[in-house]
This record gives C-alpha cells, sequence and structure tokens, in this order.
C-alpha cells in the first residue's frame, strides 16, 4: 500500500510536539515542587556556608600576621 | 651539475610520457595485463615503463582520467564524475568550509575537522574512508554505533548550569515549542519528496533530516547514524552550519514577530537558586526519561551523567575532563569521521540540496514557534517575559542564548536578557533529545 508521507510527517509532528510538551511541563512542575520541598526541609544549607567561609580566611589571615611579627621580632632580635 | 641534468631529462621524460599516454589508450591495458603477471615475478622493466606504471598510480591520472568500475573504500563503484569533477567539486566545497571556519570563525572547532576529513575522504586511490583506512577505523569506531555524540553530550551537560532554567521553571515550555522546527520541517521533507519530483526521502531520512531544526549538532549525528547514516555527511554539515549561522538567521525572524514594546521588556532577576537543586535535577530529568522514553535515555542519560558530575562537587577531576580533554578528543574524531562522508560520490547528490534547504526552514520555523510561545507566554503571565527569549529555545548552547540577548540590548540598551534566555537555551537541549527519543521510537 502506497503511504502518504505528508501525512505520516503529520502524525509523527501531533505525536512528537505532545511528548516533548508533556515531558517538558511535567518537568515544569516537578522543578517547582523539588524547590518548595528544598526550601522546606533543607532551607538553611548556604547561610551556613556562607558563616564558615568569613571565618577561615580571617584566622588565616591574623595567624600569618602572627608569623610576619614574630619573624620580624626574631629579625630585630639577631640583629641588634 | 650531472645530478640535475638527471632531473631535467626526468621531466621531459615524464612531459612526453604523459602526452603518449593520454594518446594510446591500448597501451594502459596492457600495463594492467602485466601487473597481474607481476604478482608471482618481479618483471625488470626499463625506466620508460616505470614512470609509466607509476604514474597510473598517481592521483593526477584518477582524477583527470577516471575509469569505469572504479570503487571507493566501501567496495561500491564510483561513477565517472565522482571520480573526476565531483572531487574537484568537492575540494572547492571543501576549501569554502576552511574559509568559512578560519576567517568567519563559523564553529571552526567542528567545520575544520569535518571539512579536512572531507579532503582525506576524496584522496583518490588512498581509499581512506575504507574500512582499513583511517578515516573508516574512525567512523566505524565511534560514529557507525552512535557512540561519540554521546560523549560529546556528555561533556556539553557538565558545562551546562541549569541554575537560570531552575529560578524560572516554566520558560521551559519555550525549549519545548522550538522543537516545532523539528516535526515542521519533517513534514516539509515529506511533502518536498512527495509533491515535487526533486528528491526522494523515505519516512526515516525525513526524520533525520528534521532533527537540523533542533539546531543540536551531536542529537542530528546522533539521530542521522540510527536512521539515516547514508545523509549523515549532509546532515551533520547542514547542521553545523545552520548553528554557526544563527546570528544571522534569528533576529530578522524574531524581530518580524514581536513589536517594538515587547522587545523592551524587562525581565525580573531571577531568584538564587539553591545547590541541592542543581544537584538533585539530572537525576529528575533521567528518573522521568526512564519512565517516559527509555529511547532517549542514551542521549539524556549521559548529558545527565555529565551535569551530575559537576554538581556533586566531589568528582572535579572528572568533570574537568569531561568538559575539556574528553570532549576535545572527541570532536577531533568525530569531525574526522563526519568527513569521512563528504566523499564526492555520496555528498555531490540531490538530496544534499535538499536537506540544506529543509535545514534552514527547520531552523527558522523552531525559532518563530520559540517567539511566539514566548508572547502567548507574556499575555497569560504574572510576571513579564521578554518574547525575545523564546528564540534561544532552540539547542544552540550558548549561542542562541548570546543571540537574544544582543538583539534584546540593541532595543534596550542596558537590558541584560543573557541569564533569562539561558533557561530555555538549555530547555532545548533536553527537548531536542526527548524529540529525538520520540522520532527513534517511531521506528523501533
Amino acid at each position: 500500500m502506497e503511504i502518504n508521507l505528508v501525512s505520516e510527517g503529520l502524525k509523527f509532528m501531533v505525536l512528537g510536539m505532545i511528548v516533548v510538551f508533556v515531558f517538558l511541563a511535567v518537568l515544569v512542575e516537578l522543578m517547582k515542587l523539588q524547590a518548595k520541598l528544598i526550601a522546606k526541609y533543607f532551607p538553611e544549607k548556604e547561610p551556613e556556608a556562607k558563616m564558615q567561609a568569613p571565618r577561615v580566611p580571617a584566622t588565616d589571615e591574623a595567624s600569618r600576621t602572627a608569623a610576619i611579627i614574630a619573624a620580624i621580632a626574631e629579625f630585630k632580635k639577631n640583629k641588634s | 651539475m650531472r645530478f640535475k641534468n638527471f632531473l631535467l631529462m626526468l621531466m621531459f621524460a615524464f612531459a612526453a610520457l604523459s602526452i603518449t599516454v593520454q594518446a594510446s589508450e591500448h597501451a594502459q591495458e596492457k600495463v594492467v595485463d602485466r601487473k597481474a603477471v607481476e604478482e608471482s615475478t618481479f618483471v625488470s622493466k626499463g625506466i620508460g615503463d616505470m614512470l609509466v606504471s607509476f604514474y597510473d598510480t598517481t592521483g593526477l591520472k584518477a582524477i583527470i582520467e577516471p575509469k569505469e568500475g572504479v570503487t571507493n573504500g566501501e567496495g561500491e563503484e564510483m561513477s565517472i564524475f565522482a571520480q573526476g569533477w565531483g572531487r574537484v567539486m568537492m575540494f572547492a566545497i571543501i576549501f569554502l568550509l576552511f574559509y568559512l571556519a578560519i576567517a568567519k570563525g563559523f564553529e571552526p572547532l567542528l567545520l575544520l575537522p569535518i571539512a579536512f576529513g572531507g579532503l582525506l575522504a576524496n584522496i583518490p586511490i588512498a581509499n581512506m574512508t575504507g574500512p582499513h583506512g583511517m578515516l573508516g577505523i574512525i567512523y566505524n569506531m565511534g560514529i557507525a554505533n552512535e557512540f561519540f555524540p554521546l560523549l560529546i553530550f556528555m561533556g556539553v551537560g557538565a558545562m551546562t548550569d541549569f541554575g537560570p532554567l531552575l529560578s524560572r521553571p516554566k520558560t521551559a515550555l519555550l525549549g519545548g515549542a522550538a522543537q516545532f522546527g523539528i516535526f515542521g520541517s519533517l513534514v516539509g521533507a515529506a511533502a518536498l519528496s512527495q509533491y515535487t519530483g526533486m528528491v526522494d526521502f523515505t519516512l526515516k531520512q525525513c526524520s533525520a533530516i528534521s532533527i537540523i531544526g533542533g539546531a543540536d549538532g551531536p542529537t542530528s549525528i546522533f539521530i542521522a547514524s540510527a536512521l539515516a547514516p547514508e545523509l549523515l555527511g549532509a546532515i551533520a554539515v547542514a547542521a553545523y552550519s545552520y548553528m554557526a549561522l544563527v546570528p544571522v538567521i534569528q533576529p530578522p525572524i524574531m524581530r518580524a514577530l514581536t513589536t517594538k514594546e515587547e522587545r523592551q521588556i524587562v525581565m525580573k532577576t531571577t531568584r538564587k537558586v539553591n545547590k541541592l537543586e542543581k544537584l538533585l535535577f539530572p537525576l529528575v530529568v533521567i528518573v522521568m526519561t526512564i519512565l517516559v522514553l527509555p529511547d532517549a535515555t542514551p542521549l539524556i542519560g549521559s548529558f545527565a551523567f555529565g551535569n551530575f558530575a559537576k554538581e556533586s562537587g566531589v568528582v572535579d577531576r572528572l568533570s574537568n575532563e569531561m568538559q575539556n580533554s574528553l570532549i576535545n578528543i572527541v570532536t577531533i574524531f568525530l569531525g574526522l569521521g563526519v568527513g569521512s562522508k563528504l566523499a564526492s560520490d555520496k555528498f555531490l547528490v540531490m538530496e544534499t540540496l535538499g536537506i540544506m534547504i529543509i535545514g534552514l526552514l527547520a531552523f527558522a520555523a523552531g525559532t518563530a514557534a520559540g517567539v511566539l510561545m514566548a508572547k502567548i507566554m507574556n499575555k497569560f503571565s504574572d510576571e513579564p517575559i521578554n518574547p525575545l527569549i523564546g528564540a534561544a529555545g532552540v539547542s544552540a548552547v550558548p549561542m542562541a542564548a548570546r543571540v537574544v540577548s544582543k538583539v534584546g540590548s540593541e532595543e534596550k540598551p542596558g537590558n541584560i536578557l543573557l541569564m533569562h534566555a539561558m533557561g530555555p537555551n538549555v530547555a532545548g537541549v533536553i527537548g531536542s533529545a526527548v524529540a529525538a527519543g520520540v522520532l527513534l521510537s517511531i521506528f523501533k
């Protein structure tokens, strides 16, 4: 039987566009749901990380300053 | 001095011989006969005869004096045209591709290896596209079995940031609308072969061609090698050329379909996305693919793997490898392998012209559908959506998003749409992979 390519193509189009849209629409809902759930149950993750972040370089900086002061002191002591 | 004389003599002898050889066809047949005997015992010949038989092995002769019954690498017979003028035309096309890649910067990372592969594929006698030639080996290693495009997808996944999409999920629908380019051009290809005698595509070939509308190189190659490997060269060249032409093709369509006010719409800044959301997203996508469309899992699976490796944050070594060395190596092989399909007997056919036309229509239709969908969304949405971002629904990442941003800032300086356009853009990658899965599932 001779098939009409165009009507077959139209059928593919209907099926394809429906699947693509349904897939993405479900994905959109899942993304929204996921965002809600995460905001509800795991909200504090980011601020915690931020609070820790500045502390580490601060202590690092302080210890470095201490080391520099100690080194200068040592240098002066040796010089005199 | 004596050496120089000898060289001169050789040159004269060669010139004289090439004229006499052309004149006497029957003399060649004798040479061929003699070759058969030679296989058992080596017969001593004079220097003149040796020059004649050497000339028989040159590419020059193969191009200017094509013979009946010469086979290509795969053992199929080549027409006289494909051996002679066809090759010359292919060399011209290849130099055009070199020019576009180097001087115009059209997707040079892929067009350059593809064009060079094409150059090698058109070398007479060497048969590099055969099962024992370099290009043939590369082609069978990773393109015939659809492996290389998946590795590329892995790298693309590792480079993709889903943040913009997650912060405004509904823009994913724009990436869906742009897939109309694929299915619209499928109908176009079907109509072209049904109602005009120009080409004669089967439904499988129509589907393979239409995937150009997805604006996704690896997906196009994946589908073409699965459904219509004989059209692979033309489809890949069309897909990558049009991807390179996104900044030329898209803006006029975008402007034609929107009003000035619409183009000037400023979108709200996106919210910050939790890291956990980004980490879970590839898993959500892969679970959905498994449930709905297992045929798309090779593409989406490797994409999700690359993205998961990146977002996990604990395997930076692996994700860096995927984004850099691995994707580079595969790009070299993919380009050369695709180039092997640019042999004159495969490329210089009416179908190639049809593919180029349909590919362009597919691209335009995808852009238009995305923009129109964004206009509709803007009408029904509580927050304003600039219709321009719909054009980024074709999955040429990140080129399409950049084009959108450029057009947007031309209309209204300081209106940066890039991040808003990245949402539909990455959704377009998923959308075209889903569309590819649908096409594969139809032909199961």
